[in-house]
């Protein structure tokens, strides 16, 4: 018998491939576990103390207990507001031969892309209850003497929500509809089925599922949106799960205990909600979502297709048009109070947003680094997962990948809550600096990244790298020769899914900021509160610009997905 | 010792037992086929062969070397041997030349050495001309040529080919096959190839090793496997076969229903219930039997012209035969009918 070279033969516990997997494990379970472990614990009063005090004040506490109330109102009102918007726009731009079908799927698109508190302020300019536009011209108008609008109210906070959520629901039964194929539909026909009787008994129960998960998708993502929830409802003193946990932090001295227990019911509504999204969508789905090489009909509505037009153009030129409109309109007025003229136009607000204002400066400048830092985390992070998950059979890698997927459920504000909880013991003085955010939004957007990776890599068979190991070259040969170049615009979607939400972050990076660590959407949330409203359009404008400009970069680089990234808040 | 020697191994995927106590000597410059349906544990010995698999028993020895051990592999790259695979796993974003140039590359071979081997090689397999063109732009016979092309070009001692021919159509399948064969005699490197196709497999190998659920059923020369297979899988999965039930009544003679045939046997104990396994083709339709054949009486139930033959049923007393006779047979269904067939074409099996 041969010689058994020892050292060549695999086994070895160092390799490369070791090496590489097992820091991106090791940055996951920093990243998003261990954040995870002190929001539990803290909401037991660890370490001080063990007990169940946290969560019995969550429940009683007057300001909790009505956060908890408002945020239940809020999740209902916007599934019903959502519905209304996707299903009946999603039909007509699916099925009808309405006119302009096309633009009001890209206005759709941009409701969503828009970050939702920008949404918010357009609001306040809009329909805020003395100053706001509209409200001028209706008391002009109809000679009212107050209001008559107030978006300071909680059906405002629905409404602007649900202009931005609606997508979710819109998307889902959209690419639901356009994966029916004729047939079906056609073979109720023959079988003496009339028209309505065919939408309704054919469409409908292929397409609930699609509805039913685009809607719960919708709610649990306005639950989570600090933004909206505190540029609304702060001033309306109505206070949402995220900004009560907010205010709790930012209470003297913080109750962290209470803050995570809060945290903690938040997460449940979450995963209650995701649960069910899941059950909905995969175990009940008939139609393969976003299936091709599909016949569908097209139904004929003679003059109704106007009408239709006109309440789908009412619906994205509230969600889309009129805030990108008025936020750009602002930015270039000298006085936004001043009515529309040549004379009140300037370039002055953009000079102050992006050059001379401090903090909207350094806004800009952090912004972009920590998006870019983040994006970079994510996708190192997310590639390494998905391939530990595909290509590998370490045991618990399905573990892993869950433990990638799991912020998704996180609202920003719990994961922020998590990262100070976990770091702010930690010797190394990650708290106050911009590492901090850094960590967070690493952690928030690694499942975005991963389920991009994911995806490129399913269509890189494992032959081609196995090709290259008995052609000779090394497993990390075999990665920068092979893997990496054909996964190249692959991942670079995953980073830019990554980067487009990370620049324009909110709701962690308000717990976790500190004078110097500003970004831009902290500046644009304290020049709000100082009045500028001029400058916080300008800022504005120049964030739709930016997410908008990568948002059609990552169109162009993966045409066949239709919906954009989806699950943040 | 062989130039390959496969000892004990055995490979458990969770609670899947897909490979099961392999034992197998392969010889240089042999031509060795691993035949089985799918899921039977060909692949997966290939791919522990090449390194992609760590067994968890028994040990692959190449020249004297240990290549694999319970719980530990030489990985891929050190081992020196060539795989094409069954989507030829050409790099999509590389030209036919940077493809094939790849492991001489890794090799650190000097850039003129490297042109001129790959034209060398690429003339070689019949794609002279095509180094600048894309994988996108070729036929899947082309591709299938740079797989083979980027596996000989390191000139590797051992080529494993899984499944190479299957994604072919048929008329460049056959093709491919004759060049297979002819570049494994011209190179003189060893060849572990495996298939599905019986017929591919008897085209090809110098020896056959037949497998199904994870264990070797029988290896031997194409003729061997097919004239004595060792089991009724074997049997049934290198062609078609009459499966006859029966019962041992001497010491070279099983009764099948009236008739008493001579048979050949490697069972040691020749008495209870059996199972005859004759080749259709081996029933010849006649009017006197020679000596030593065996004589079977019965009465055609269907004929069917198909061009090379015809095929036969034929009903001999309650049990129904596949009888495959030239096509100068002109029985039709309602005939007496007279089958010769060799003790030797008769071949007795456990039953199942």
């Amino acid at each position: 018998m041969g010689q058994l070279i020892a050292g060549s033969l695999r086994g070895q516990r160092f390799g490369p491939q070791n090496l590489v997997l097992g820091l991106a494990i090791l940055v996951l379970l920093v990243l998003v576990a261990y954040p995870m472990l002190w929001l539990i614990l803290g909401a037991f009063g660890v370490p001080q103390d063990l007990t169940l005090d946290n969560f019995q004040r969550a429940f009683t506490r007057a300001q909790n207990y009505s956060a908890l109330a408002n945020t239940l109102q809020l999740g209902f009102g916007t599934g019903l507001l959502s519905m209304a918007f996707g299903v009946s726009l999603a039909w007509a731009v699916a099925r009808s031969d309405m006119p302009g079908r096309q633009i009001i799927h890209l206005l759709v698109a941009l409701s969503y892309i828009t970050p939702p508190y920008l949404t918010a302020l357009a609001y306040i300019i809009l329909l805020g209850p003395d100053a706001g536009l509209i409200n001028r011209l209706l008391r002009d108008v109809f000679g009212f003497s107050l209001g008559p609008l107030n978006i300071f109210s909680m059906n405002g906070v629905i409404f602007v929500i649900s202009i931005h959520v609606f997508a979710f629901t819109y998307f889902l039964t959209h690419s639901a509809l356009k994966s029916i194929d004729a047939s079906l539909e056609e073979s109720a026909q023959m079988l003496g089925a009339r028209r309505w009787q065919t939408t309704l008994r054919i469409n409908l129960p292929l397409v609930a599922p699609a509805i039913t998960g685009g809607v719960l998708l919708s709610v649990i993502d306005s639950l989570a949106l600090f933004g909206p929830q505190a540029i609304i409802g702060m001033p309306a003193q109505i206070v949402f799960l995220p900004t009560r946990i907010y205010a709790t932090i930012s209470s003297y001295p913080p109750r962290w205990g209470e803050a995570s227990a809060l945290s903690l019911v938040l997460v449940a509504m979450t995963v209650i909600g995701l649960g069910l999204q899941r059950f909905f969508l995969e175990r009940r789905s008939y139609v393969t979502i976003g299936g091709k090489g599909v016949r569908s009909q097209t139904i004929r509505l003679g003059g109704w297709r106007w009408a239709l037009l006109a309440v789908c153009a009412l619906v994205v030129a509230m969600s889309a048009a009129a805030p990108i409109g008025v936020l750009t309109l602002t930015a270039f007025s000298k006085d936004w109070i001043a009515p529309l003229s040549l004379s009140n136009l300037t370039l002055a607000h953009f000079g102050t947003a992006l050059f001379s204002d401090q903090v909207a400066a350094r806004g800009i400048y952090n912004s972009f680094r920590l998006a870019a830092g983040a994006a970079f985390v994510a996708m190192a992070v997310g590639a390494s997962i998905a391939y530990l998950d595909l290509r590998t059979n370490l045991r618990g890698r399905n573990v892993l990948d869950y433990l990638a997927m799991l912020p998704l459920g996180l609202p920003g504000t719990v994961m922020a809550v998590g990262v100070l909880l976990a770091f702010i013991r930690l010797p190394i003085g990650v708290y106050g600096t911009i590492w901090i955010l850094l960590i967070a939004y690493s952690a928030r957007f690694i499942p975005l990244a991963t389920r991009s990776v994911s995806a490129t890599l399913r269509q890189i068979d494992a032959s081609l790298e196995e090709a290259g190991r008995i052609t000779g070259s090394s497993w990390l040969q075999s990665m920068r020769r092979i893997v990496v170049p054909m996964a190249r615009p692959g991942l670079l979607v995953a980073f830019l899914l990554v980067f487009i939400p990370a620049f324009s972050e909110l709701s962690a990076t308000i717990l976790l900021y500190t004078g110097g660590t500003e970004t831009i959407a902290i500046a644009i949330y304290r020049l709000n509160d100082l009045g500028q409203i001029e400058v916080v359009c300008a800022l504005a404008v120049f964030t739709i610009a930016v997410v908008l400009a990568l948002s059609a970069m990552v169109h162009f680089l993966s045409r066949d997905r239709t919906a954009p990234s989806e699950g943040v808040g | 010792m062989a130039f390959i020697d496969i000892d004990g191994i055995g490979k458990t995927f969770g609670a899947f037992q897909a490979l099961t106590d392999i034992q197998l000597s392969i010889e240089a410059c042999e031509f060795v086929t691993f035949l089985g349906p799918s899921g039977c544990g060909k692949t997966t010995m290939l791919r522990t062969i090449a390194g992609f698999i760590t067994p968890d028993a028994g040990t692959i020895t190449v020249e004297g070397r240990v290549l694999s051990q319970p719980g530990a592999a030489l990985p891929p790259e050190l081992r020196q041997m060539g795989m094409v695979f069954q989507n030829y796993a050409i790099w999509p974003h590389m030209s036919v030349f940077e493809n094939v140039a790849f492991g001489l590359r890794i090799a650190h071979v000097a850039d003129a050495e490297i042109k001129s081997r790959v034209a060398r090689i690429l003339e070689a397999v019949g794609l002279e001309g095509l180094a600048r063109r894309h994988p996108g732009q070729l036929s899947g016979g082309q591709q299938q040529r740079v797989a083979l092309a980027r596996s000989l070009v390191v000139e590797p001692k051992i080529l494993l080919l899984d499944e190479p021919l299957s994604n072919l159509d048929a008329k460049l399948r056959e093709r491919m096959r004759v060049e297979l064969k002819t570049l494994q005699r011209r190179t003189g490197i060893t060849f572990i190839y495996v298939t599905h196709d019986q017929a591919e497999a008897m085209a090809l190998s110098d020896r056959i090793v037949v497998f199904n659920q994870g264990r070797m059923q029988q290896q031997g020369s194409p003729r061997d496997i097919y004239e004595q297979p060792a089991n009724l899988f074997v049997a049934d999965f290198m062609g078609l076969v009459n499966r006859v039930s029966g019962e041992w009544c001497g010491p070279a003679q099983v009764r099948i229903g009236a008739h008493v045939l001579d048979v050949t046997s490697a069972a040691a104990i020749r008495i209870g219930a059996v199972t005859v396994a004759i080749r259709p083709e081996a029933l010849l339709p006649v009017t006197t039997a020679l000596e030593g054949q065996n004589l079977i009486e019965g009465v055609v139930r269907e004929s069917v012209f198909l061009g090379n033959i015809v095929d036969l049923c034929v009903d001999i007393g309650g049990v129904e035969l596949h009888v495959q006779a030239d096509r100068w047979c002109t029985l039709a269904a309602g005939d007496p009918v007279r089958l010769a067939v060799e003790p030797a074409e008769c071949v007795v099996m456990k039953n199942e």
